[in-house]
């Protein structure tokens, strides 16, 4: 065998011509009912992803009970008026079908994929959970039994218990303070409770339908047409939500949990929703702290100094109100020098412009990885949701990334200052009191509580 | 039902390096793969975890890209980036946009020529090894349960047994030399397939794999430990504690038949009609109908990306009034049930319609949302394994052509006590109040 000549090439290739990213169009219309409908095709696998939102979610029960909406839409799949919840699943599995139903703080949904040759009897399929669902006693009992195992399980987890505590200081009585029920709340859900939310949600004016896949839309409208026009329902009246808290200075929650080998440290502050002219600056802020691999926080914490595996920062758009967050599980004998360089990059970002190579690179960074959800369905699914949940306009991922790349440093430096809010960012650290309590003192007043919120002394 | 056929062009560079181009221009985006075939399975002994430690050292510089400079040009390009270690295979991947395509073949080229790594990033990433570890495993309730527990309990050929996370002891103990012959032996193109699937046209992704990566020294052809089990003829058993959960835990697993035979299919169905959500028999039995368990769920992992000796495997978390030989009575009367009367004809046809649509689902993405990354991984195991990367157009047939009695026969021939490991998770008594 012939040996090639040696040839290696030592420098970076550089990136050739953008290929143009076109977005599908998206087939838009409303039912007569209210419901709104966004489709768009993606041909890449003969299948389709859709899901129908309800804009009310655990948020909008809250003066009800906490988790009202999840375990609604738990309970709303296991039968209907023509169907047991046996056979329900027995006839998703006969057409190849996945699906699934849940409630987040603001919205509830049914997410669905399946074959695109039995999309009439999925979308039927649907349409009978979101109108007929009879919610029979047995299966409401059994799940409300599930459910009480299951928050007592949250309960043993470090990162939920970092996410409950911080939810708590940071929003107080707002609904979205509390993120799992009690016990003794779980213990008292009545079928009614289940019945009323799903009365008031699940309607066609609250509604909206999107679906992707292999489908022709125009054949696709008319099935919807020909399965969802005759429900009707109004929008739901939803009691207006205090303010939450907006706590000042630094001050640290330690949830205490006894034999911990790691500390799970999360730390944030109140910033803002997806509808904020200011969003995609703060993404892309984001992007340079903490929300890419190549970020200052990864680079620093994990890449130099080996303190944790998943180091992240993010912002989290809730419906009413948004924060941004930042969490590292790290070893016990780290967690202050852990805070005190997840202090230091957020001081840095609010201090000193980003340089322009590297505002550069992350600018690539945010819109490349945009491009990404364009070719799948589920990711193209994802993009529609956030389009339509948000009421963005129509033009939103056709702007995005020429948004993206029109920021300068100055906006950069505003919106670290504005939004990484360093001086008055709450701490929570869930790990073994007396490996970390006198660490966490270093950077503000610290309470201890129990993995079941009790102050501890 | 739609033909559904992927283009695929296959090609062996001079050097060994199998090259697998999947072209599809509907998106500007690519992904890339290298894949190598060593997994944990081939570990060196007394160095357990090292298989995983030295996939993360594969990002810690190259000869001509130094440390940060690999992930800051892919996030830089517009792309997200991994690397995953397996039984049988470590795999290194990005999915970018088109335009960044020759940039991620060069970097992919520059580490497989060249590592270049020091002692800093030896301890640097050691160190992150050991909080990945304990975020996964040690402080976590289940951690670990039961990918790591059963393993040790299911099989006596250390290759299938050991700690494939490591022990700590092992990792502390892992020096650069390791890492260097680790590299020379199994790093080499003629261990690998690179895999490019998305907006590239045939002819350009073979010739762009060729100006990279054909000067790329072949080495020899590596040593692999036997990994097959010698026959089982008793029930195994096995505890670990649990130590921050609540509820008694069970994992039960079958070792399986050999992959690509018509009983591995038959078994793959069968393992659906038992697993397969809210409609397979075991949750049907154990949580809706019987409420002992409040999960049960399983499955065989990865079915397609393994190549020795495997398990399907049922996880099990029970209400504590239950005992766990109560818990396993009733899982086992699920088992009996088909061994008895099999599977009815409706019950197959909905399992195959429900196979062919999660395989194509597999094929589109993966691994977060990353465009075609299943089509990728399975492309990639296909090379390696049997050199016939088209196996993801005909594979599904061999599924779909399953018989009734074909799956009563593997019930009665496999899921029998003598084929099976059990392990218990069992909480710790200790009341876990604050002092």
């Amino acid at each position: 065998m012939a040996t090639p000549a040696p040839e290696v090439h030592t420098t970076v290739p550089p990136l050739a011509p953008e290929r143009a990213v076109t977005w599908p169009k998206r087939a838009k219309t409303r039912l007569s009912n209210g419901l709104e409908v966004v489709l768009a095709e993606s041909h890449a696998i003969p299948k389709f992803h859709g899901e129908l939102f309800f804009r009310s979610g655990n948020a909008a029960a809250a003066h009800r009970s906490t988790g009202l909406a999840e375990i609604t839409a738990t309970v709303a799949r296991t039968g209907t008026s023509k169907r047991t919840s046996r056979q329900l699943e027995e006839d998703l599995r006969r057409i190849g079908a996945d699906l699934s139903t849940s409630a987040g703080s603001d919205n509830s949904a049914i997410a669905f994929a399946g074959l695109s040759e039995f999309a009439e009897p999925l979308l039927a399929l649907v349409n009978e959970l979101a109108r007929e669902a009879t919610f029979p006693e047995p299966e409401f009992e059994r799940e409300r039994r599930q459910k009480l195992e299951e928050v007592k399980l949250d309960r043993t987890q470090p990162g939920f218990l970092a996410s409950e505590r911080l939810r708590k200081v940071l929003f107080g009585a707002h609904p979205y303070g509390v993120v799992a029920p009690t016990q003794e709340q779980v213990a008292a859900y009545k079928r009614d409770d289940l019945l009323s939310v799903y009365r008031d949600f699940y309607t066609p004016e609250n509604a909206v339908l999107l679906l992707v896949g292999d489908f022709q839309p125009q054949a696709m409208l008319d099935t919807i047409e020909k399965i969802f026009s005759p429900w009707t329902g109004k929008k739901p009246e939803i009691p207006p939500s205090p303010e939450p808290p907006r706590p000042r200075g630094r001050r640290v929650q330690l949830v205490h949990f006894p034999g911990a080998v790691q500390t799970q440290i999360l730390a944030g502050c109140h910033a803002i929703t997806r509808k904020n002219p200011d969003w995609i600056k703060l993404g892309l802020t984001n992007s340079i702290y903490g929300g890419a691999f190549n970020s200052r926080l990864v680079m620093n914490i994990r890449e130099a100094k080996g303190y944790t595996y998943s180091p992240r920062s993010g912002v989290t758009p809730l419906r009413q109100h948004g924060y941004f967050s930042i969490s590292a599980a790290v070893r016990n004998e780290v967690v202050a020098a852990s805070l005190t360089e997840i202090f230091y990059e957020l001081d840095k970002l609010r201090a000193l412009p980003v340089p322009e190579p590297e505002l550069a690179d992350a600018r690539n960074y945010l819109s490349g990885v945009f491009s990404l959800g364009l070719a799948t369905q589920d990711g193209l699914l994802s993009q529609l949701a956030t389009v339509a949940l948000n009421n963005l306009p129509d033009d939103y991922l056709e702007t995005y990334r020429e948004k993206v790349r029109a920021l300068t440093p100055d906006d950069l430096l505003a919106t670290a200052r504005k939004y990484l809010d360093s001086a008055n960012m709450q701490i929570v650290v869930v790990g073994d009191r007396t490996q970390v309590q006198p660490q966490a003192a270093l950077f503000g007043e610290v309470e201890v509580f129990d993995a079941h919120g009790k102050r501890l002394h | 039902m739609k033909p559904f056929n992927i283009s695929i062009e296959y090609t062996t560079l001079s050097n060994g390096l199998k090259v697998v181009i999947a072209p599809d221009a509907s998106a500007p985006v690519v992904t890339v793969g290298v894949y190598y075939k060593i997994g944990f399975r081939l570990e060196p002994r007394g160095r357990s975890g090292f298989a995983h430690l030295f996939e993360h050292m594969m990002f810690q510089g190259s000869a001509n890209a130094p440390k940060m400079q690999h992930i800051k040009l892919i996030n830089s390009s517009g792309g997200v980036l991994n690397g995953s270690t397996h039984y049988d295979v470590t795999n290194y991947f990005e999915a970018v946009p088109s335009n960044a395509l020759e940039r991620i073949l060069w970097l992919e080229a520059d580490r497989m020529r060249a590592l270049k790594v020091d002692d800093e990033n030896l301890r640097n990433q050691r160190d992150v090894v050991k909080e990945e570890v304990r975020v996964n495993v040690l402080n976590q309730p289940y951690g670990g349960f039961p990918w790591l527990d059963l393993p040790p309990i299911a099989f006596r050929n250390w290759a299938n047994a050991h700690n494939f996370y490591g022990d700590f002891a092992d990792l502390d103990a892992a020096n650069l030399a390791d890492v260097q012959s680790f590299f020379k032996t199994y790093y080499t193109p003629n261990n690998a397939v690179l895999l490019i699937v998305g907006d590239v046209k045939s002819n350009e992704g073979i010739a762009l794999a060729q100006k990279y990566f054909e000067s790329i020294p072949a080495g020899a052809a590596p040593p692999f430990a036997d990994p097959r089990e010698p026959q089982q003829t008793e029930e195994r058993r096995g505890e670990v504690e649990e130590k921050f959960g609540t509820l008694p835990a069970m994992a039960i697993g079958y070792t399986i038949p050999a992959r690509r035979t018509p009983e591995w299919c038959a078994m793959s169905l069968l393992e659906q009609a038992l697993h397969g959500g809210r409609a397979g028999r075991i949750y049907r039995e154990l949580v809706l109908e019987k409420q002992i368990a409040v999960e049960a769920d399983g499955g065989i992992d990865d079915l397609f990306g393994y190549n020795g000796p495997t398990q399907m495997v049922t996880r099990i978390l029970h209400k504590p009034e239950y005992s766990r030989e109560q818990t396993l009575a009733a899982f086992d009367a699920v088992l009996e049930n088909v061994q008895r009367s099999g599977l009815s004809a409706d019950e197959l046809q909905q399992l195959k319609v429900k196979f062919r649509s999660d395989y194509f689902s597999t094929l589109e993405s993966g691994h977060g949302a990353m465009p075609r990354f299943g089509l990728m991984h399975l492309l990639a195991c296909f090379s390696l394994f049997d050199n016939e990367p088209q196996l993801v157009n005909t594979i599904l047939e061999g599924f779909l052509a399953v018989k009734p009695e074909e799956i009563q026969t593997v019930a009665n021939k496999y899921l029998r006590p003598a084929n099976r490991a059990i392990v218990f998770r069992q909480p710790v008594a200790q009341a876990k109040e604050a002092a």
